[in-house]
């Protein structure tokens, strides 16, 4: 089901073409500009694939290229990431069936050189850190290439519908889907190229040079030549434990967001969310606008983690949050029917007799994200684990320079905070980036140290604590 | 740690490892694994896993034919499952010169009961459907070759040694050996001494930096060259079963993982002599050519991994196994370029056979360690890069 009306965003407008995908032989109509996954998503289908060992029905997870969650066979090619591979006129897609056989009689390629791009930065990702990044670079000077293996500019931002807290000239108040819009404009009016639906597999030291190969539409490999690179890849949603957690219908919660609020397609009849904190509470109200029903949020802390205006509108429109509770399992077969819930005990452990179940098709996890390091750990930057900042981050000093001369970071992908702060280390990586190219003049140190302010004053509540305490593991001092 | 061990082994991949099973199997006793990293950190974690028997001299042929005997037989001998699978090697051919060397090797390897045999274009094709046969005279196939897991080779042998009594330390770097009058007197540690009178030099890439310590006044050239491996994302199993490789291409070789499903392979392109081990676009970029030209549709594959580890060379490629006569008690089996996980096994038995009972029936002549000197080099042995 696609979503006829929105408060915020009108998806009549934004739809591309009609055109026709083949599903196991049947006809579905998707518009031009969807990836293959939420076109099918939005003709009710959930099982995009079955897993090699135990034949366990699998879907849609992260939404975002991420987990391998819906790899499907696309025009005879197996292990297709549908989440992220556009719909094109008369595709033929099948359910991938455990491990599947490669097409047979194919012709060797062509072997031709790469596609190759010259400039001075290339910045990893186009989230509020890459674009962040991209533009300071780009305003002092240097060439600067963007790559972003999603069709749309503006990494998480593009999903969300509501109004950003924060510092005036952090956007405080704007929502996320225009601040993405401000940024790209920006990006591109300062000269920024940019290269979409192109994934980046690998940074390599190539004589003096920085070399990003990346993939363009699944099919063609560029080569992308640097001085420096600037990885702000961005995160990955974290799974639980419970039993049935692969079910078709357990979603991460930027999934939901991505299918509603990219693409205008309903996720679902009813949903119940697992984590009341800021993503949790915030995609409760996103469900609602969409005019979905949130049966519960649980939280198996005992207090709400997410800002207490948006629990507070949630609850007045009548949606329970069950705090000491966590999921037991998910029910149903080939797809969530059900969900069961319980109350957990102080050692965490669910207190029998009371089990509760919802009759729901979606379970939504937004149970926290985890920094995506996984092209700064093939670059051969120095990782670390630390739990302030939710999962392996490389260590960089302050500015935002990793244990690579030349490979920067910035974002969720050095630790997972706010768009805010992404921004903020976005431009102090830019700036820096720009620096050791020889295209910043040493006047912009000043900048730099304006943002550094801004991060530490922005740092100072009791949230940023923690972080201070996560990022004090990693930082490399002069 | 202990401070006193009869023997001690150098070096935690798998020949150390298969040596400190082997003569604990004999019945030696106080035996010490030392390993700086993890176990299988050097070469053997980063190999491609290939075992065969196709070679073109008498030496590495029998060696070989022990080894997968014992290969076959390992899930029973250790006690856990390495994952071997006889799905054959298969040389493609594209010339009559070629042709020719191969038909030599394989009369050679039959003399030794080997059922390697030169088969058409069109067999190979049946042997593995998605081959792209373009260009190919013939190929020589042997159906007794394979594989097997590296890693679960490794903990298999760890585990057996342990069991009978083997003391296996990671993460602790031999510094240094201590010797008095060619006798040895102790090794020296980063986490303590051991007081020992005999050492076992396994380090492969670094048993340079081993013999130096124990002052072996011969010269055994072993020199660290960095070569690569890619392992795909899985597809179904049982298309890709032989080690395909072509010399044509650079000596490339690929199979499909027997339990996984993904290939994995790599091509001759080296760097060095050098103790980097940064993976190389190069190589990335290459090694896809030259698997698409041989297997058309592994294009459609992608790539999930990458690494680099060492082949350990010496100037014919033949190992350097032996006893070193001017330090009592010295011993040394390193240097086995691009083919010391295949070998392990029989290596291991030999080796301890020396020690043990002072002798072996197994042609370890072949890789002494001072035909260098003399200047008495090996044929080469065949290997892919
Ligand atoms: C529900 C929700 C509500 C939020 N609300 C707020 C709020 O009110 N205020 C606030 O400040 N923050 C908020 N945030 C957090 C904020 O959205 C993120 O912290 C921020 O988007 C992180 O920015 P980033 O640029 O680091 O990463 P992302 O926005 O995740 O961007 C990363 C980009 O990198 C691309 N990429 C990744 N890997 C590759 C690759 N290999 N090749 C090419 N491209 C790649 C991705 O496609 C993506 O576009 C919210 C987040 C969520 C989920
Ligand atoms: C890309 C690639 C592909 C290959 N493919 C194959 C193949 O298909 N088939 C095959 O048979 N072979 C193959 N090889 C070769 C094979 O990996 C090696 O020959 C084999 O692993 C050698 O085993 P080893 O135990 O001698 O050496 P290693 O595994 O290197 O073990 C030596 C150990 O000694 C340790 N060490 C060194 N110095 C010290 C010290 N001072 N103190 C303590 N410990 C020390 C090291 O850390 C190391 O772990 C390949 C190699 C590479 C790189
Ligand atoms: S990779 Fe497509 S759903 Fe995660």
């Amino acid at each position: 089901m696609r979503l006829q009306e929105h408060p915020i965003i009108d998806f009549t407008k934004r739809r591309g073409r009609k055109v026709t995908i083949y599903f196991e032989g049947k006809p579905i109509e998707a518009y031009e500009g969807e990836p293959i996954a939420e076109a099918l998503h939005a003709a009710g289908i959930r099982v995009l694939s079955y897993t090699p060992k135990l034949n366990r029905p699998r879907g849609l997870f992260c939404a975002i290229g991420k987990c391998s969650s819906c790899l499907m066979v696309v025009n005879g090619i197996p292990n297709v990431r549908t989440c992220i591979t556009l719909v094109e006129d008369g595709m033929r897609i099948e359910r991938q069936r455990g491990l599947q056989p490669l097409p047979k009689n194919v012709k060797s390629p062509r072997w031709k050189d790469a596609e190759k791009k010259y400039g001075d930065i290339i910045v990893i990702g186009g989230g509020p850190a890459g674009l962040a990044a991209a533009i300071k670079a780009a305003e002092n000077g240097a060439k600067v290439m963007l790559i972003d293996e999603n069709p749309i500019l503006g990494g998480q931002l593009v999903k969300q519908t509501h109004k950003f807290f924060g510092k005036r000239e952090q956007f405080a108040g704007v929502r996320g889907i225009k601040i993405a819009e401000i940024l790209a404009k920006e990006a591109k009016d300062k000269g920024v190229e940019i290269h979409l639906e192109t994934s980046a597999i690998g940074i390599f030291q190539e004589g003096d040079q920085k070399m990003v190969a990346a993939v363009k539409k699944n099919t063609h490999l560029m080569e992308f030549y640097g001085k420096a690179v600037i990885v702000a890849t961005g995160a990955m949603e974290k799974m639980i434990p419970f039993k049935n957690n692969d079910l078709p219908g357990v979603y991460g919660a930027g999934a939901i967001q991505t299918l509603m609020n990219t693409y205008g397609i309903e996720p679902g009849k009813r949903v119940l969310i697992v984590g009341a904190g800021n993503v949790g509470v915030i995609l409760a109200y996103q469900l609602l606008q969409a005019n979905v029903e949130v049966v519960a949020i649980v939280e198996a802390m005992p207090r709400i983690g997410g800002y207490f205006v948006h629990a507070a509108k949630i609850r007045r429109l009548g949606v329970p949050i069950y705090t000491r509770h966590t999921i037991l399992r998910a029910e149903g077969k080939e797809k969530v029917e059900r969900a069961v819930i319980a109350q957990i005990d102080e050692k965490w452990k669910p207190i029998p007799g009371t089990e509760k179940t919802f009759d729901v098709d979606i379970i939504a996890l937004a149970v926290g994200l985890r920094p995506s390091v996984e092209l700064l750990h093939q670059a051969g930057c120095q990782l670390v684990y630390v739990r302030e900042l939710s999962g392996y981050v490389t260590r960089h000093d302050k500015r935002m320079e990793t244990t690579v001369r030349g490979i920067f970071v910035a974002g969720d992908s050095s630790g997972i905070e706010e768009a805010t702060t992404a921004m903020l280390e976005g431009k102090i990586a830019g700036l820096s980036a720009a620096l050791l190219v020889g295209k910043a003049k040493p006047a912009v140190l000043e900048e730099i140290k304006k943002y550094q302010d801004d991060l530490n004053e922005f740092r100072s509540g009791p949230f940023g604590q923690h972080i201070l305490k996560g990022i004090e593991k990693v930082m490399i001092h002069d | 740690m202990r401070s006193k061990a009869k023997t001690v082994i150098i070096g935690g991949g798998i020949i150390g490892l298969s040596i400190a099973y082997n003569l604990a199997k004999m019945g030696e006793e106080d035996i010490v694994v030392l390993e700086k990293s993890y176990l299988g950190s050097g070469s053997t974690f980063r190999c491609g896993s290939g075992i065969r028997q196709q070679f073109g001299d008498d030496a590495n042929i029998q060696m070989m034919k022990r080894s997968v005997e014992i290969w076959k037989n390992m899930e029973n001998e250790l006690g856990y499952n390495v994952e071997f699978e006889q799905g054959g090697y298969l040389f493609l051919l594209y010339d009559e010169e070629e042709l020719k060397t191969f038909e030599r090797n394989v009369k050679l390897q039959n003399k030794y009961g080997v059922p390697s045999r030169i088969i058409t274009p069109e067999e190979a094709k049946e042997i593995v459907p998605l081959l792209n046969t373009d260009g190919v005279i013939a190929a020589a196939f042997n159906h007794t070759d394979g594989k097997a897991n590296p890693f679960k080779a490794v903990f298999a042998y760890a585990n057996a040694a342990k069991k009978l009594g083997v003391d296996i330390y990671e993460y602790t770097e031999a510094k240094d050996i201590k010797v008095e009058d060619g006798k040895i007197k102790k090794v020296i540690t980063d986490k303590g001494e051991i007081e020992t009178g005999r050492v076992i030099n396994a380090a492969n890439a670094w048993a340079p930096l081993i013999n130096k310590m124990a002052g072996v006044p011969v010269d055994i050239p072993i020199h660290p060259y960095k070569h690569q491996g890619i392992k795909t994302e899985p597809f179904k199993i049982g298309e890709i079963n032989p080690m395909i490789v072509s010399f044509k291409h650079d000596g490339v070789y690929m199979t499909q993982e027997a339990n996984q499903g993904g290939i994995i392979g790599g091509y001759a392109l080296k760097y060095g002599p050098t103790y980097d081990i940064t993976p190389t676009y190069e190589f990335l970029r290459g090694v896809s050519y030259r698997f698409s030209q041989i297997i058309p549709a592994l294009k459609y594959l992608n790539v999930i991994r990458i690494w680099a580890g060492y082949y350990a060379e010496t100037p014919d490629d033949n190992a350097a196994i032996g006893r070193i006569n001017e330090v009592d008690e010295f011993y040394i089996a390193a240097g086995f370029s691009g083919h010391g996980f295949m070998l392990a096994p029989a290596v291991s038995e030999a080796i301890a056979e020396l020690i043990v009972d002072g002798k072996t029936s197994k042609p370890l002549w072949f890789y002494d360690p001072y035909r260098f000197e003399r200047g008495e080099l090996r044929e080469q042995a065949v290997q892919m890069g």
